[in-house]
């Protein structure tokens, strides 16, 4: 029997604490401090008899626990079945495959692949080997085998992925599989071009001790080539006859030491080409090409933007999908009476009229002209300054907000909610208040909530700055959230969900009259993110990257032409491939975006047919071919410097001592042990405490 | 969440409990000398709706204030003079001795007493009142004297006590005595860890000056319901006296001492005219400060 860390058996001496503790006084030692002791009458704290040991078995139980506790922390191990496991000289192979893009490049996938079969041709008959292709994720096939065949067959059925290096998940996973495996030589390939991006995401993996890793590095010759990236595209949107255009620019990288001449940019829309541009590249740098405008339609329509192919074809094509600019359609409802209808949506309607993504059809009415045909087609209506609709125009507001519709409501001189009207607002608002001097502020604004989310920055916009002179005062239902409220406590504004509908209460004006918030900086964002609220507007994507995840039943996931609701899906990938899609009882249909190109999603139940496109792109992190040195990352994972091929004879060695204890894991049975004993003793000690105090 | 104020100690100002005490008024029982108008009653005649008496006209009184039902009576000039309203000064006798910083759960004793003082302090200046705060634990730490301008050094005092030393009331009280020479109202915040007839003697001195006195008796829940419940040794914050106890044996009887300092204190502020008020810290502050002030405020309409 052996110790791995026998100088903990000096704790040994310890083994005279619990005869101490038998001796001495067992008065608690710990003082509690208490404000005064005015009231607390002294009581003298009882002795007990000591320097006599009355209590043996408790005696025991203490030294026991100690002394397994103390032979836990010395490690021990048994010799006898060391000497068995070093004779066996089995070995645990894990084969690490890069199948990043970069492999790609020239013939590299197949000498890679080549290198991991010789890898598995060379296995003895004992050992056990699991195949792990990896890019930015990592993916074992069967788990420490030793069935060659699907080893090999693994190996040639695996292809080059649209992932980027990351050798972080893949070493982990290999360093699971060597914690859980028994036999006593663990051995690592990876077979990679080892490039720099991928080695940041392993620091902090360590192999455990003795484990040797082979690095094969494909592609070790040869010298950096030149290779053009297209980085990504940006939309420049304008309006020209009614009709929404987009121009498309696109930024090129190269990542050469030579320049590129006459370059082909093409930007294709729909599957048809729209436009060819010949360019010049400089060496290590990078340009925009700027393609003539495109007309949108009224659905989304995918593109492409392609370079001439060169070594590395996966990053010569951006794919994205232009969306029409989205609108919201809002309804303003004014009081029309007096003179000021025209001033008090003066501000309101013109803010709303400045923005593109998205833009607001603002329609304006008065109270007494609504009528339930105004709200169709709506999405937000708000109340300026006036009552709630009545009849048949106030049933069909009660009715839109129910339905999803988002209601702004925004006291004024004129504002009033009779007690008949529909019960719609987050609270009761009174007559206004005046705030003499220099007008109050907001004193708490919630900038969580998304209304106030873009003011949280630093530099973002101050909304307390504006000054209100005159707000009516609102109490809140238990169900309203208070958004924002007044230096003097009173709700700002307020928030209540109504049906599958919101509405917010905005206790000032939106005009000049009551505060100057409409001649504040913040005014445009703040209106625009409270109509996009109420909307429950959601921006979006133009394109994913390889490796995110999408969820088609999440509703704030808006591909193409806003959003795909839960429904019946088939799911085309960019090689035209059927991805299954579960949407079976309440889990969400989640799809791994691995490929790079278009997605298609057919929804079953869409009433036009027309599928939603996803677009998906290469993490350019990839295009960087710089390597880092094979060694370096050895080093790292396997914490020793220096070679990491290693003699059969001193990995046995060094095998022997700690790995044969971490096997055998004695430690966690005496600590187990241990526990048990201490539970006893806390069990024994509480037992013999309570029957002296009942006996005093 | 984001920090509505910037001052230093202006976060015990607590916007739900100025929401929920809003609709009050902390007006003082008795006359005080103030500079400007105000909510409370002065000690001389002036502007305000409220008719005090009728004085002889004598020549330079304005002529709009001469009674003309009187003139036709009596034929004979006499002005209406009414009663005046003034500000006042409140101040806060804040207690920073050690065993103010006892907190047997999240707050303390002195941060229950912070946010006290603060929310009255702003309460004050919102109805135009000078504020002021005098510290002291066995003698006075810090003194800010009562003016319209000391919201912000209020508050920054509140900020930056620190209940570090043993306290008591003879000296710091006797001391304080000097600084209130004009009529206000002085509001004490202590734990009242001293025998209450000694507390009385310091704070009658206030009273008879004309200051209308109240003292708020901040404790926390463990100091009342003693809920310990092994034998230890327990250390005096203050006198860093040790004591071993056994509370399951003491408990009852320690709870009844507690009750009768209570009620003993309660008796005797009541016999001096002085507002006495019970805080224990497992209460929501609000609650506590609305009940105290909406009885003051029915108990002043009475008078």
């Amino acid at each position: 029997m052996g110790f791995l860390a026998p100088l903990f058996l000096i704790g040994v001496v310890g083994l005279a604490v619990p005869i101490i503790i038998h001796m001495i006084q067992r008065e608690r030692k710990e003082v509690l401090e208490f404000p005064s002791l005015m009231f607390v009458r002294k009581i003298p704290f009882h002795s007990f008899r000591r320097q006599r040991i009355r209590h043996w078995f408790l005696l025991l139980l203490r030294c026991a626990a100690l002394l397994f506790l103390i032979l836990a922390f010395t490690r021990p191990f048994f010799r006898a079945a060391a000497l068995a496991a070093v004779t066996d000289g089995a070995r645990e192979v894990v084969i690490l495959l890069d199948r990043s893009y970069s492999m790609g490049l020239n013939d590299r996938w197949v000498t890679a692949q080549d290198a991991a079969t010789d890898v598995i041709d060379g296995l003895a008959p004992d050992d056990r080997a699991t195949v792990i292709l990896f890019d930015n994720g990592a993916e074992a096939g069967a788990r420490s085998t030793i069935d060659r065949t699907s080893l090999a067959g693994l190996v040639a059925d695996a292809d080059v992925g649209s992932g980027v290096t990351r050798f972080g998940p893949a070493l982990q996973l290999a360093g699971g599989i060597f914690e859980g495996s028994d036999l006593p030589r663990l051995e690592a390939v990876l077979i990679s071009d080892f490039q720099r991006a991928g080695v940041e995401s392993a620091s902090g993996v360590r192999f455990p001790d003795g484990t040797v890793l082979t690095p094969i590095h494909i592609g070790a010759g040869d010298a950096t080539p030149a290779n053009v990236s297209v980085a990504g595209v940006l939309f420049e949107r304008e309006y020209f006859s009614g009709r929404e255009r987009v121009q498309v620019a696109a930024r090129l990288t190269n990542r050469g030491g030579a320049p590129i001449d006459g370059l082909d940019v093409t930007l294709e829309m729909e599957d048809r080409e729209v436009e060819t541009i010949t360019t010049d590249l400089p060496a290590n740098g990078s340009m925009t090409v700027d393609f003539a405008a495109v007309t949108l339609g009224d659905v989304p329509m995918p593109g492409v933007v392609r370079v001439d192919s060169d070594v590395l074809p996966t990053d010569d094509a951006f794919y994205f999908v232009v969306s029409p600019g989205q609108v919201i359609t809002v309804l303003v409802v004014g009081s029309g009476r007096g003179l000021g209808d025209a001033e008090t949506n003066l501000f309101l309607t013109r803010a709303l009229a400045i923005g593109t993504a998205p833009a607001f059809d603002v329609r304006t009415t008065t109270v007494e002209q609504m009528t339930p045909s105004d709200l169709t087609g709506r999405q937000v209506v708000v109340l300026n300054d006036t009552r709630p609709p009545d009849g048949s125009a106030g049933r069909a507001l009660a009715d839109f907000v129910e339905a999803g519709g988002g209601l702004l409501v925004v006291s004024g001189e004129r504002s009033a909610w009779p007690l008949d009207a529909p019960d719609l607002l987050p609270g009761r608002f009174d007559s206004p208040a005046d705030r003499a001097g220099r007008g109050g502020s907001l004193g708490f604004v919630d900038y969580s909530h998304p209304v106030f989310e873009v003011f949280s920055g630093p530099r973002s916009g101050d909304v307390t700055t504006a000054r209100f002179f005159r707000y009516r005062p609102v109490e809140p239902f238990a169900e309203a959230a208070v958004l924002a409220r007044f230096d003097d406590g009173r709700p700002a504004l307020t928030e209540r969900r109504v049906g599958n509908g919101t509405v917010l209460l905005w206790a000032s004006s939106l005009d000049s009259f009551w505060n100057d918030l409409a001649k504040k900086a913040v005014y445009l964002p703040f209106v625009h993110r409270v109509i996009e609220h109420l909307a429950d507007y959601a921006s979006p994507t133009p394109w994913f990257l390889t490796g995110q995840v999408l969820n088609l039943a999440a509703t704030d996931v808006t591909v193409g032409d806003g959003g795909v609701a839960a429904a019946e899906y088939v799911v085309m990938s960019p090689t035209s491939a059927r991805i299954p899609v579960d949407v079976s009882g309440q889990r969400a249909s989640f799809i791994n975006l691995n490929e790079q190109g278009l997605y298609e999603v057919h929804d079953a139940n869409a009433v036009d047919g027309q599928p939603s496109v996803v677009a998906v792109n290469v993490d350019l992190a990839e295009s960087d071919l710089s390597t880092v040195d094979p060694e370096e990352l050895a080093s790292m994972v396997t914490g020793r410097v220096g070679g990491t091929r290693e003699t059969e004879a001193s990995v046995a060695r060094a095998l022997a001592a700690d790995d044969l204890e971490r096997r055998q894991s004695l430690w966690w049975y005496l600590l187990i042990a241990a526990a048990l004993f201490f539970v006893a003793e806390t069990v024994v000690s509480n037992r013999l405490s309570r029957t002296a105090l009942s006996a005093e | 969440m984001a920090e509505p104020f910037t001052t230093p100690g202006a976060r015990f100002v607590d916007p739900k409990v100025l929401a929920r005490i809003g609709n009050l008024k902390l007006l003082a029982r008795n006359v005080v000398d103030g500079f400007i108008n105000g909510l409370h009653k002065a000690p001389y005649l002036g502007v305000s709706v409220d008719f005090a008496e009728h004085r002889g006209y004598m020549p330079g009184d304005d002529i709009r204030f001469i009674d003309w039902r009187v003139f036709a009576r009596t034929d004979r000039f006499y002005v209406k003079q009414f009663e005046a309203d003034t500000n006042a000064n409140f101040s806060v006798l804040f207690d920073i001795s050690r065993s103010m910083s006892f907190a047997s759960k999240s707050i303390s004793k002195l941060d229950y007493g912070r946010y006290l003082a603060a929310c009255l302090t702003y309460f004050a200046t919102t109805q135009r009142d000078r504020v002021g705060i005098v510290t002291f634990d066995n003698d006075i730490v810090t003194r800010v004297p009562p003016s319209a301008k000391h919201l912000d050094v209020v508050l920054h005092t509140l900020d930056r006590i620190d209940a570090g030393r043993p306290g008591s009331f003879e000296k710091p009280l006797f001391r304080a005595t000097e600084f209130f020479k004009r009529r206000g109202i002085v509001l004490l915040v202590s734990d009242l860890y001293e025998d209450p007839q000694t507390i009385i003697d310091g704070l009658k001195p206030l009273s008879y000056a004309g200051n209308d006195v109240m003292v708020f008796h901040v404790l926390d829940p463990a100091e009342v319901d003693f809920p310990y419940d092994e034998a230890t040794s327990f250390q005096d914050l203050e006198t860093g006296r040790k004591m071993p106890v056994v509370p399951e044996k003491l408990r009852e009887q320690y709870r009844q001492l507690v009750q009768e300092h209570i009620d003993t204190l309660s008796r005797l502020c009541g016999e001096n005219r002085i507002d006495y008020a019970f805080f224990n810290t497992a209460q929501p502050l609000d609650h506590g400060l609305f009940k105290f002030l909406a009885i003051r405020e029915k108990l002043n309409r009475v008078r």
